[in-house]
């Protein structure tokens, strides 16, 4: 096998691009429970936790001491992780596929991990909490781009079955493209709700909940649009059913976990609260049932985004105006990041 | 990066004031425009390609929740009222004065101050060390010893100073307790008293059902206990402000609370030293204040004692009926505030609009409901005692009243309720749930045309 044949057939590039998205989704999670919990500044040192090198921290402290520590240190060991798989996942692209686009793709995964890594460094040495905010937001933009890579790199991938479109595939990229954008500016605002400042007004709260609450209704709009727009037309291309369709109904299941959050957090709304069922609510701060609604929430907002990735990249794949040539993997991947 | 962040800068005018407030409010496009604020975009991002636009809208986002420096805020709705009652505004000397002073005493959010007031054991209220652990921002070190409790756990309702205007306030019914007027409901304590420590420990530790108030089980003792101290120490901050604000109003013109130099310096300090030490006392005396309760009669009859707490409840001299209305569903009187909101003047509208013009920290006025007694969800607690002190106490801060309880010795025909009345009271209540509610209430022909 010489450096310049394309090894297509080689299983490493998908293994590690599924590896990737499988750690950095419970890394998501993890990110998510620091701020439930305003972790944050658990540990006040960075890159060395408590002056101990990142892996050389004692485990024992780590297991059994408080939980802030516990998860902030396991956030930090996670990332790393994430860093090595990323850096296992460029060498052996590089390795297996000489086409410039892929290995870009590739670096850029790695580079992104990077930024992430020192973003969230600097939040903790310089204790700003909207470094906070932008570590929180690129965290879900680099677990889409993980996605986008599986997809990519997939065997499904490999067989172009250029479904010739009956109607124009125009809207249906749209639509696919709206939807991922949507979704993740959904999941920025949702972790403003969470990092609101405490020294905020009301009306800023208010703005970020009614904010959500529209984006709720655009992305219910354009996830069924979808849906239909697969159903109708596209029957014919199976990689695109089934992430459409789970795309749909975890979308009405984040409804439901959002509503479950607020009435954890906040309480039943003041329309409901008067029926006897939801007057004896009381609210137990921090339990085990609240962070777990919340954060399911939170992780269910990364799925959701996984499974737009995946329609919106494989709907640019399999579905192609005739006359249109094949685009490079990395215009995809412009649309998908 | 100078021309990126004019660029950004071009696109900022976002802001969450009153609409006429906003520097954008000409040039801009309102998004969302509602009381107290507005959300404007930009008119240049008509002329931005849809990538601008959602790189802009993401930064949008971004800068919502954009932080600011934790400050203690002074009580503008306080100071409002006094200039109203003056007819004349506080100076800008006057007003820093007042936070100068409070700074002094009592410090900031990230460095409380325990103030020392002479004979007046204030050590028994405020703790420094629990006061350091609960106020701060949020961290903890390699022990888990956290600081900043307040701020991770209360503050998002609450607010920093203790106002009740917290960023999720407004969603919420009832509003977040405002500490700064040093009135609590749920107490042992008679009218006007302050809660004893055991009563704000209960409420952190069982949260008050049927509102936003969580319960902090989770929370270690030593973090409850922090906790405790913190509140006590925003209250009695609040109530303090509240006292120098009256008596800059009483100053005359031109004269200050805190002379910069010469005579009558220390007089003027030692005297407001005292304006605090009244306040402390009365928190320290709470603790031996709490209503003793004489346990009822385990022998009563349970029907009979129920009937006659159904007759008290729609008689003339308890009038439960009047608010929580003829079949108890907390239906009687709604049109009613609780003090915290009747310091806007709800009813007065050109006041109103003037309070609510102070800025976004100040919540629109809602009516106080009486409790719906018929499901058995109580707020202040749900043992026998509990009610008995709602009932006996009344619930400071909310039309809910006390009542009026004859000593042993009262001439016969003297209006009120003796101790068994109460008690018999507290059983109809607790009976209610069960009531069949198609069952007329008996009620006085002659009292019901009265009331009527
Ligand atoms: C989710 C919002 C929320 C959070 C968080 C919260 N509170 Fe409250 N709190 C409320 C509301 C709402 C009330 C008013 C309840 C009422 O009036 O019946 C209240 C009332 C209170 C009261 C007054 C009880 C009384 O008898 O009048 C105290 C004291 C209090 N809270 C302390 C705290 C402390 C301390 C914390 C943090 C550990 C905290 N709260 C966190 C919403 C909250
Ligand atoms: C002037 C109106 C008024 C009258 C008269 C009145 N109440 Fe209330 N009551 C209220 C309001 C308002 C509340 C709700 C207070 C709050 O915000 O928690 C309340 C609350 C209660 C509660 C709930 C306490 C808790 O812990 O949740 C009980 C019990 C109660 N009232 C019993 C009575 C009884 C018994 C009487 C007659 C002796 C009575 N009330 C008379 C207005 C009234």
């Amino acid at each position: 096998m010489t450096k310049q044949r394309l090894n297509l057939e080689s299983p490493w590039p998908h293994r590690l691009a599924v590896l990737l998205v499988c750690a950095t989704f419970p890394l998501i999670w993890v990110g998510g429970l620091v701020t439930t919990y305003d972790a944050g500044m658990a540990v006040p040192d960075w890159p060395s936790t408590f002056g101990y090198n990142l892996f050389a921290y004692p485990w024992q402290t780590w297991l059994f001491g408080p939980w802030d520590l516990f998860i902030e240190h396991g956030h930090r060991l996670l990332g790393a992780l994430v860093g090595c798989i990323a850096i296992a996942f460029v060498c052996s692209v590089w390795r297996n596929d000489h086409r410039f686009g892929m290995r870009a793709a590739a670096f850029m995964a790695l580079g992104l991990v990077i930024v992430q890594g020192a973003l969230g460094g600097a939040r903790v040495l310089l204790d700003e909490r909207q470094l906070a905010m932008v570590h929180g937001c690129v965290g879900p933009a680099f677990f889409g781009y993980c996605v986008a890579l599986a997809v990519i790199t997939s065997s499904k991938w490999k067989p172009v079955e250029r479904d010739v479109a009956k109607s124009s595939p125009q809207r249906l990229h749209r639509v696919a493209f709206l939807t991922v954008v949507f979704v993740y500016l959904q999941l920025v605002i949702g972790a403003q709700l969470r990092h609101v400042s405490v020294m905020a007004s009301p009306g800023v709260f208010r703005a970020a909940v009614l904010f959500h609450l529209f984006m709720a209704v655009v992305v219910i709009f354009h996830v069924f649009q979808l849906l239909l727009i697969v159903k109708q037309h596209y029957g014919s291309v199976t990689p695109l059913q089934a992430p459409v369709t789970w795309l749909a109904a975890l979308f009405l299941m984040q409804v439901a976990l959002g509503c479950a959050a607020w009435v954890v957090k906040y309480g039943w709304p003041e329309f409901i609260a008067q029926y006897s069922f939801a007057a004896p609510h009381t609210i137990h701060a921090k339990s085990l049932f609240q962070s777990l609604v919340v954060t399911s929430h939170v992780a269910m907002g990364s799925l959701i985004l996984a499974f737009s990735v995946t329609v919106l990249a494989r709907a640019v794949r399999l579905v192609r105006m005739p006359t249109v040539a094949l685009g490079s993997s990395a215009f995809i991947l412009e649309l998908a990041g | 990066m100078v021309m990126m962040s004019k660029w950004m800068w071009r696109l900022t005018p976002l802001c969450f004031r009153s609409h006429k407030n906003c520097p954008a409010a000409d040039s801009g496009i309102p998004v969302l425009a509602m009381k107290n604020m507005s959300l404007c975009f930009p008119s240049s991002i008509r002329t931005l390609p849809l990538l601008g636009r959602v790189v802009f809208a993401l930064w949008l986002a971004a800068v919502v929740g954009c932080t600011t420096k934790a400050e203690f805020s002074q009580n503008a709705v306080y100071i409002l009222k006094q200039e109203r009652e003056l007819d004349a505004e506080f100076s800008d000397q006057q007003k820093r004065d007042l936070a100068e002073i409070l700074a002094g005493m009592f410090g900031t959010p990230d460095a409380p101050n325990v103030p020392k007031l002479g004979d007046v054991e204030i050590a028994k209220v405020l703790d420094a060390t629990h006061l350091h652990v609960a106020s701060g921002p949020v961290s903890s070190d390699e022990r888990g010893r956290a600081r900043g409790l307040y701020r991770e756990h209360c503050a998002h309702c609450h607010g920093v100073t203790g106002d009740g205007a917290g960023p999720t306030a407004s969603f919420l019914n009832p509003y977040p307790r405002d500490y700064r007027m040093g009135v609590f409901k749920f107490k042992s304590t008679p009218e006007g008293g302050k809660p004893t420590h055991e009563d704000l420990k209960d409420i952190l530790t069982n949260g008050i059902p049927g509102t936003a108030m969580p319960s902090f089980k989770v929370l270690p003792n030593n973090e409850i206990e922090a906790l405790i101290s913190y509140v006590r120490y925003l209250s009695i901050r609040g109530e303090v402000e509240r006292e120098l604000v009256y008596l800059t109003a009483d100053l005359v013109k031109g004269e200050r609370l805190l002379k910069m130099a010469g005579t009558g310096r220390s007089e003027q300090a030692a005297s407001l030293r005292e304006v605090a030490a009244g306040v402390v006392q009365k928190w320290i005396d709470a603790d031996l204040q709490a209503t003793p309760i004489a346990p009822p009669d385990a022998d009563r009859d349970l029907a009979a004692s129920i009937k006659h707490g159904r007759d008290l409840f729609y008689g003339p001299i308890a009038n439960c009926v009047k608010c929580h209305g003829d079949s108890a569903l907390g239906d009687g009187q709604k049109s009613d505030y609780d003090d915290w909101t009747k310091e806007l003047e709800p009813t007065n509208e050109e006041a109103l609009e003037q309070f609510l013009g102070l800025g976004r920290f100040i919540l629109p006025p809602r009516n106080i409901h009486p409790r719906n007694l018929r499901q058995g969800v109580f707020r202040g607690g749900r043992r026998p005692i509990d009610l008995y002190r709602r009932i006996h106490n009344g619930i400071d801060g909310t039309p809910m009243p006390g009542s009026f309880v004859l000593k042993a010795d009262a001439p016969a025909g003297t209006k009120g309720l003796t101790k068994d009345d109460i008690w018999s009271l507290v059983d109809y209540v607790r009976s209610l749930p069960y009531e069949s509610i198609s069952r007329p209430p008996v009620i006085e022909q002659a009292y019901q045309r009265e009331r009527l």
